[in-house]
């Protein structure tokens, strides 16, 4: 109709009554308004959303005004995607974040002994067969805790639990700490894409530490790696970068406790290598409880593991006591020279179980714990003189415990 | 970080900043203004040259018309109450109640607020007082090009009509807010919260309740306009809606509290 109007209006404009043609001088002065707006808009804007820009253009001057228009501003309108051209910033910022985290101290105590700060009994959710089932959960202070399991195990339910995000079915979950002591960050955290970096770790900081001040946010982005993404809108973001949002909002309330989902899953190898530096940072400062699919990363900073399988825990306690329990350890050896004089010195040893040639110059030596081995063949190696080259655990990590816990059990 | 943290010297973020800046940083209050606006000056115009109009558009075809008067030219833009308007309202509304579509979002705000009413408080106050906002600007605009094309329209029916649209508009946001927590998704939650706003007048045919509907404050405005009822005619519907809004609230947020993620 307004577009009738106008064409009404410009051809009779001499025949039309003066009131008629004043009435219309708003209305036309809006409509045109709106779509002058969204034409310099689209021209402006880096990408659109659902068509190309030319249609865009299309649909604001040809669909009749301003519908056209309102149809762009709600479906196309898209100036935060960019997306692509940040995964670079991602990169550098996370070589960045190494030079600043204020939030994360360098000190690592150990906290295996700690009196928990998470305990439940009895844990139960059950969705239909599928679920978690009476699970005994006991998290020291000041731990890493790494929860670790197949698809389905029930990790992400566990932790939703614990987040008070679902209920359980029965058991009891004991906190030794304040509900605002406890931050959260969800294996693909969403914000609203129109705020920027800075107002949403802003915003979790006026939920959880209203008291605190705006320092405690450049903190917590720069620990991130996003101090020089602060002010750029987060529809742009990256999903590495999302993540590394979701990390600076818990942890600007400074939490005691830091429940992570999957932390690293969204992020490439420099950025993955970095988050897990800053989550064993954290070690006696705060509780971690993290899940992931990656036990070389639980191996490598969680001093305590959980491992579930079809929604029941089938260990937990300290990571090494894990490896050492289920695993007969085993290493190479590899000397400089013959390696047949220390095999034979080693073979009459009490700790070692079997020694054999394993190449050139290369032998395997099994000893009856890990304890034992590594303080005997150090010792061997000395007392017949041998050139060490390398001593290498054999198949003596998270990843073969797992399979030995979980296949023994099967 | 000197230019990060120079740039978060700014005012705070906190939730009633958040549904400001929903607002203003998406085409939400665009559209709440452009929509109101846009029919407040487009009726009366209609309305005054309707017979010149479909001359113009029925081929040769004459239409008589009634002489227009002052309360049919803004009738025309009140009637948005229930139609365009309305939706209008109710699609902007069900975008700030639906955080629970979006599992990380939900999980960002639910372990960090203390109580849902933290969070729905602002999210019904920004969007009602947004709503409010227009249709007031609209009937502002309305009220302007009658008062220019066919005559003024009584002040204090005028005043009446923006009352009952507000509260109306502010009814309308808190059914949405209802809504949004029977489904989770946005189009679902419009579809719900449209149709028990369409669907409530129909009860207004019986009636001994007709005037105590909130669906009669949509209709109030024109009735005032006419001078077929005094704006007390219409305090038992403001009473019910009052009342309506508040037990919606309440209710979404008992709904809310008992929902998992």
């Amino acid at each position: 109709m307004p577009n009738y109007l106008l064409a009404a209006v410009l051809a009779n404009s001499g025949k039309l009554p003066s009131g008629l043609l004043f009435a219309l001088v708003p209305l036309l002065v809006l409509v045109v308004a709106l779509d002058v707006y969204c034409l310099i808009d689209l021209a402006r804007a880096k990408s659109v959303r659902s068509a190309p820009k030319i249609v865009w253009a299309i649909v604001i001057l040809f669909v009749s005004a301003p519908i056209g228009a309102l149809i762009y501003l709600f479906a196309g309108r898209d100036r935060d995607g960019d997306t692509a051209r940040h995964d670079a910033d991602a990169t550098r910022q996370q070589a960045s974040a190494g030079r600043r985290d204020p939030l994360v101290s360098q000190e690592p105590p150990a906290a295996r002994d700690c009196p928990p700060i998470v305990t439940t009994i009895g844990l139960t959710k059950d969705y239909g067969g599928a679920g978690l089932f009476d699970v005994d959960l006991r998290v020291p202070r000041g731990s890493v805790y790494g929860l670790v399991g197949p698809n389905g195990a029930g990790k992400t339910t566990l932790l939703s639990l614990l987040s008070a995000t679902r209920r359980p079915d029965r058991g009891t979950i004991s906190m030794d700490i304040g509900h605002n002591q406890v931050a959260v960050c969800p294996d693909v955290p969403e914000f609203d894409r129109w705020l920027t970096a800075a107002e949403v770790v802003d915003l979790a900081r006026s939920l959880v530490a209203p008291g605190t001040d705006c320092q405690a946010v450049a903190a917590a982005l720069g620990t991130a790696g996003l101090a020089d993404s602060a002010g750029r809108r987060v529809g742009g973001f990256s999903r590495g970068m999302v993540q590394r949002l979701g990390l600076a909002c818990a942890l600007v309330g400074a939490p005691e406790l830091l429940i992570l989902d999957e932390p690293t899953s969204a992020l490439d190898p420099a950025g993955r290598a970095e988050m897990l530096r800053l989550v064993a940072a954290m070690r006696g400062r705060r509780t971690v409880i993290f899940s992931s699919h990656i036990l070389a990363d639980v191996q490598r900073i969680a001093d305590q593991v959980g491992i579930l399988r079809d929604g029941r825990l089938l260990y937990q306690g300290a990571t090494r006591d894990l490896i050492d329990t289920y695993l007969e350890p085993s290493w190479l050896v590899r000397i400089a020279g013959d390696p047949a004089p220390v095999a034979a010195a080693m073979t009459g040893r009490p700790w070692a179980t079997k020694v054999e040639p394993a190449g050139a110059d290369t032998i395997r030596v099994d000893a009856t714990s890990v304890e034992a081995g590594e303080r005997g063949i150090p010792a061997a190696l000395a007392a017949c003189g041998a050139r060490q080259v390398s001593c290498e655990p054999r198949a003596a990590d998270l990843e073969s415990a797992f399979l030995a816990l979980t296949g023994a059990s099967s | 970080m000197a230019t990060a943290t120079a740039r978060l010297a700014r005012p705070r973020m906190n939730l009633w900043r958040l549904e400001w800046l929903r607002l203003i940083r998406t085409p939400r209050a665009l559209a709440l203004g452009a929509v109101f606006v846009f029919f407040g000056l487009l009726e009366p115009v209609l309305t005054r040259y309707q017979s010149q109009i479909f001359q113009h558009v029925g081929n040769g075809v004459r239409i008589s018309f009634p002489p227009a008067t002052p309360a049919a030219g803004v009738s025309g833009y009140v009637g948005e109450l229930s139609g365009t308007g309305l939706i209008v309202v109710v699609v902007v509304a069900a975008g700030a109640f639906t955080f629970d579509s979006r599992h990380g979002l939900a999980t960002f705000l639910r372990t960090r607020i203390t109580s849902f009413c933290q969070l729905l408080a602002p999210r019904f106050t920004v969007n009602a007082a947004a709503a409010a906002a227009g249709y007031l600007l609209g009937t502002l605009a309305a009220w302007f090009e009658t008062d220019l094309l066919i005559g003024a329209p009584p002040a204090g029916a005028m005043l009446g009509a923006m009352l009952c649209g507000a509260v109306y508009l502010a009814y309308a946001v808190a059914v949405t807010a209802l809504a949004a927590t029977i489904v989770r998704g946005t189009l679902g939650t419009v579809g719900i919260a449209l149709g028990a706003l369409f669907l409530l007048p129909i009860a207004g045919v019986y009636r001994p309740i007709s005037n105590w509907l909130p669906s009669a404050l949509a209709n109030a405005p024109v009735d005032l306009l006419n001078g077929t009822h005094h704006l007390s005619y219409y305090l038992p519907a403001f009473a019910v809606t009052a009342a309506a809004v508040a037990a919606s609230l309440a209710i979404a947020v008992l709904r809310l509290r008992l929902r998992e993620i």
